[in-house]
């Protein structure tokens, strides 16, 4: 027994599913050199196995001989296949097939378990040797991943028809294999009891009958893709909910013949059920989505982006225990974008079920205000992604309120939510775990929100964490925002990778887009015109021009004392420097990536700077030379004095605040020109959705089953 | 009573020699650490490790003693090690440097003794023994004989010649 524990973990840990998908096993067993010694005590208690005890002896002598020439003979089939199973070219396994018969049983499993099918002569060899009628192996039979999607369109039902005779395919991704018909695909499954996962994503043609083969032949299943597979109606996915009683893991999006029948037979079946996605699906009614809820105690997300007549009712209908709505603990996801008859009574129902909501997308719920996200701030540390975009009622209020109650909040997503200033883009910037922040159109906030983001949380005066973890910010359409805003937002984010500002005035400028990324070819001429997204290594490089552009401004202001030294080259100094040719309504940002630090420079003694009345209303952002970081936020100019005060360098000479002119004075921001509004909304769509699902977190083991 | 961190245990290795170790050293091993849970009683009790020697035992507590703070692997861990990376932090390299005998011993030690991240090392250590050698080498490099005739050779190259580039 106790041999046989670690082995069989070790057998399940070389394999990638939860079911076996390891090598056939049976083969092996008469090459498992453990037996041997296994069988030698066992035959020692009987008491007239003498014959056999010599030929045990006998054996277990030239196993001995033999290990004793090649060590490696001592390793049981297990765990040569563990060994194998880290070699990750083909070529290196098929060099293991041809080192000895042993060896070859032992890696021909792994070779075939997913075999290539990413070029077509790969595929003509591999359906050669499975065809072949006299074959050293059963190739067939060990194939249990076939992934079709590489060559997408090309692939064929003859290219298909090939791989028939596999009949132990666990994993069938034919995702965008958009020519293959029920002909192709239906003697694949026919006679497949093993199949998991199935992905025919894209598959217009395929047909109820493909879909009732599945129902009638692989009673296993547990994932099924049939996104965008138009033809499918309720007949063969009630069937299929009917029969196959494992189901985890649904993508029904897209698949407008599927009504509220399929939907009530899937939750009244399949008690199982962990995901579903239903995007799309317009005729859905809210009893479906009641029922679901009810009947599937484990679901654990749950989309209906785009159901557009699901109404309140499908979460005021879940029934009350003593007035208490029944809970459902496990909802980590819920996705309603653009189901726009949810209103704040839904949500509020929502929030009371669900309290362990992680991600919520109620995105283009328009109806929504306030009410709605003060309910959600009740989700307190749990929720991480939560997209209000276009909710376009709430304010500050709400949004201040959910900054504060939940503090783990990850991402979030404020497009178009107009009403918002710069006091909640503050309140969030606080949040320590903040990677994506999206604000897209939210054109009231200015370069106040942006020092706050870099600024990140801001604890007795000191950065509470090490260095800022955002990744991603979306300012598109923010139009008040300047160059130095941003300039210090990518000093202060060594972790930013994607910063859109499409349409703000201040970076069309042709030496800052030779940053930005290519615009999509589907834009037009105007999009493009506008269009300034910087990722990856644009937005180092952006960094990089704008340091440079310091730099070399400063060189030029040879009066100007060179101040402050640091240990992550991100100095941030502001200099206030009447004599500026611009007539100082031009800030000039330095910073000094080379932390050259003359003494008697800098009179300030180092240590956290205090921040003033952050978060107040009035804007006026001070900085003081001498410092690294040293920020200071001032509820109003007269501050500065004080300031100045307290901390000895900020002379009159080295103070500076962001708002040129009389911007200082408590001066509301000036709403942004809208004449462009109409061109961009289209675009600005495609921005938030290029969003939306990369911000989607993995759980665990739970998308491991839709495909490879 | 001592804490766990105090207290030792007693190994017998299979040639029955007696090994005093610390139990946390000892309970890198599962095996060990669910022996010890179900007699209770540390330390009193020698644990009796049938088909490990005592060159060999000693050769896997060297191990343990090195990694005994190391963290318990996590999930995360796992998925990783799905990823067939066969990167080998130094001092386990070092470790391994050993003759192939001791090296499979070492293997079926910790397979036995259910030292998941021990294991780990050796398999992927000889896995980089395998890595960009042909057939020919690898038999030479494990000392296997080929036991195929020069047709079932050329079969199987031809019936997998798909694996070739990819």
């Amino acid at each position: 027994m106790v041999r046989a524990r670690p082995l069989r973990r070790m057998s399940s840990g070389s394999s990638d599913s939860s079911s076996s998908t390891s090598p056939e096993r049976g083969r092996d067993d008469d090459n498992d050199s453990f037996m041997m010694q296994a069988n030698d005590s066992q035959s020692s208690l009987g008491a007239d196995l003498s014959p056999e005890l010599s030929e045990d002896a006998e054996l277990r002598r030239i196993y001995e001989e033999r290990c004793r020439v090649s060590p490696v003979h001592r390793l049981p089939a297990e765990l040569l296949i563990s060994i194998f199973s880290r070699l990750s070219a083909p070529k290196d396994l098929q060099n293991c097939m041809l080192v000895s018969k042993e060896w070859a049983k032992n890696s021909v499993g792994l070779l075939w378990h997913r075999p290539a099918m990413n070029k077509w002569d790969s595929i003509h060899s591999v359906v050669q040797s499975i065809r072949k009628a006299k074959k050293f192996f059963a190739y067939q039979d060990l194939v249990k991943r076939l992934n079709m999607s590489t060559l997408a369109l090309q692939v064929s039902d003859g290219t298909l028809l090939g791989m028939a005779p596999c009949k132990r395919i666990e994993r069938l991704t034919l995702t965008n294999c958009s020519k293959l018909t029920d002909i192709g695909i239906q003697p694949l499954i026919t006679g497949n009891r093993v199949l998991l996962a199935l992905d025919v994503t894209g598959l217009e043609q395929i047909t109820d009958r493909t879909m009732i083969t599945v129902a009638e032949t692989c009673l296993r299943l547990q994932g099924l893709n049939v996104t965008g597979c138009k033809k499918i109606t309720d007949a063969s996915i009630a069937a299929l909910a009917k029969s196959c009683r494992h189901l985890k893991r649904l993508k029904f999006n897209n698949c407008l013949q599927l009504t509220d029948t399929s939907i009530m037979t899937i939750a009244a079946y399949s008690t199982h059920l962990l995901e579903i996605d239903l995007y799309g699906l317009q005729s859905l009614e809210s009893p479906a989505v009641t029922a679901l809820l009810i009947s599937c105690p484990h679901l654990r997300e749950m989309r209906l982006a785009h159901c557009s007549r699901i109404n309140d009712s499908a979460f005021l209908d879940i029934p009350t225990e003593l007035d208490v709505p029944v809970k459902f603990e496990s909802l980590r996801i819920l996705d309603l974008t653009d189901c726009g008859e949810v209103g704040d009574k839904g949500v509020e129902r929502i929030i009371q079920s669900c309290p362990r909501l992680r991600n919520l997308i109620l995105a283009k719920c328009r109806e929504i205000t306030d009410r709605a996200v003060f309910a959600i701030t009740k989700l307190g540390k749990n929720l991480h992604y939560i997209h209000l975009g276009h909710c376009q009622h709430i304010t500050d209020l709400s949004v201040e309120a959910l900054a504060k109650a939940c503090n783990r909040i990850r991402y979030i997503d404020l497009a178009c939510c107009s009403n918002l200033t710069d006091n909640s883009v503050t309140k969030l910037a606080g949040l320590p775990k903040l990677k994506r922040i999206g604000l897209v159109k939210c054109a009231g906030i200015t370069d106040r929100s942006i020092y706050a983001l870099a600024m990140g949380e801001y604890k007795n005066g000191k950065r509470s964490h090490s260095a800022s973890v955002l990744e991603r910010v979306h300012l598109s359409y923010c139009t008040l925002l300047t160059l130095d805003g941003i300039h210090v937002l990518l000093n202060n984010c060594p972790k930013l990778t994607h910063l859109s500002l499409t349409g703000v005035q201040a970076f069309l400028r042709d030496e800052l887009l030779a940053f930005c990324r290519e615009a999509p070819p589907e834009f037009n001429d105007h999009q493009r015109d506008v269009f300034c997204v910087f990722s990856g290594t644009g937005v180092s490089r952006l960094r990089e021009f704008l340091n440079e552009q310091k730099a070399h401004a400063d060189a030029n202001r040879s009066a100007t004392p060179s101040v402050g030294s640091s240990d992550m080259g991100m100095i941030i100094e502001q200099h206030m420097d009447n004599s500026d040719s611009a007539g100082s309504s031009t800030p000039v940002i330095m910073v000094d990536i080379h932390g050259s630090h003359p003494a008697g420079a800098t009179p300030v003694a180092p240590g956290p700077v205090q921040v003033i009345g952050a978060g107040q209303a009035s804007p006026g952002l001070v900085f003081t030379p001498g410092h690294p970081t040293m920020w200071q936020l001032n509820v109003s100019q007269s501050n500065v004095t004080n300031l100045s005060q307290s901390a000895p360098a900020a002379t009159s000479g080295m103070t500076w605040s962001i708002y040129p002119g009389p911007a200082h004075n408590n001066v509301p921001p000036v709403p942004p020109p809208h004449g462009a509004a109409q061109h961009v909304t289209g675009m600005m769509g495609a921005t938030i959705l290029d969003d939306v699902d990369e911000g989607d977190e993995a759980f665990g083991e739970g998308s491991e089953t839709m495909g490879d | 009573m001592s804490t766990e961190a105090e207290q030792t245990v007693k190994l017998v290795s299979s040639d029955n020699v007696e090994i005093v170790t610390e139990r946390k050293i000892a309970e890198r091993s599962m095996l060990i650490k669910n022996m010890i849970e179900d007699l209770g009683a540390p330390g009193e009790e020698p644990i009796p490790i049938m088909n490990v020697s005592e060159a060999v035992l000693r050769k896997v507590l060297e191990w343990c003693t090195h990694h005994k703070n190391d963290p318990a692997p996590t999930q995360d861990d796992d998925a990783d090690s799905r990823k067939k990376t066969t990167d080998i932090e130094d001092w386990d390299q070092k470790f391994m440097q050993v003759d192939q005998e001791m090296l499979f011993e070492i293997i079926l030690a910790a397979n036995y003794m259910d030292i998941k991240a021990l294991l780990d090392v050796g398999c992927k250590t000889v896995a980089n023994m395998i890595k960009g050698k042909s057939p020919e080498e690898i038999r030479k490099t494990f000392n296997i004989q080929n036991d195929f005739t020069p047709e079932e050779e050329d079969q199987i190259r031809r019936e997998n010649e798909w694996a070739e580039d990819r």
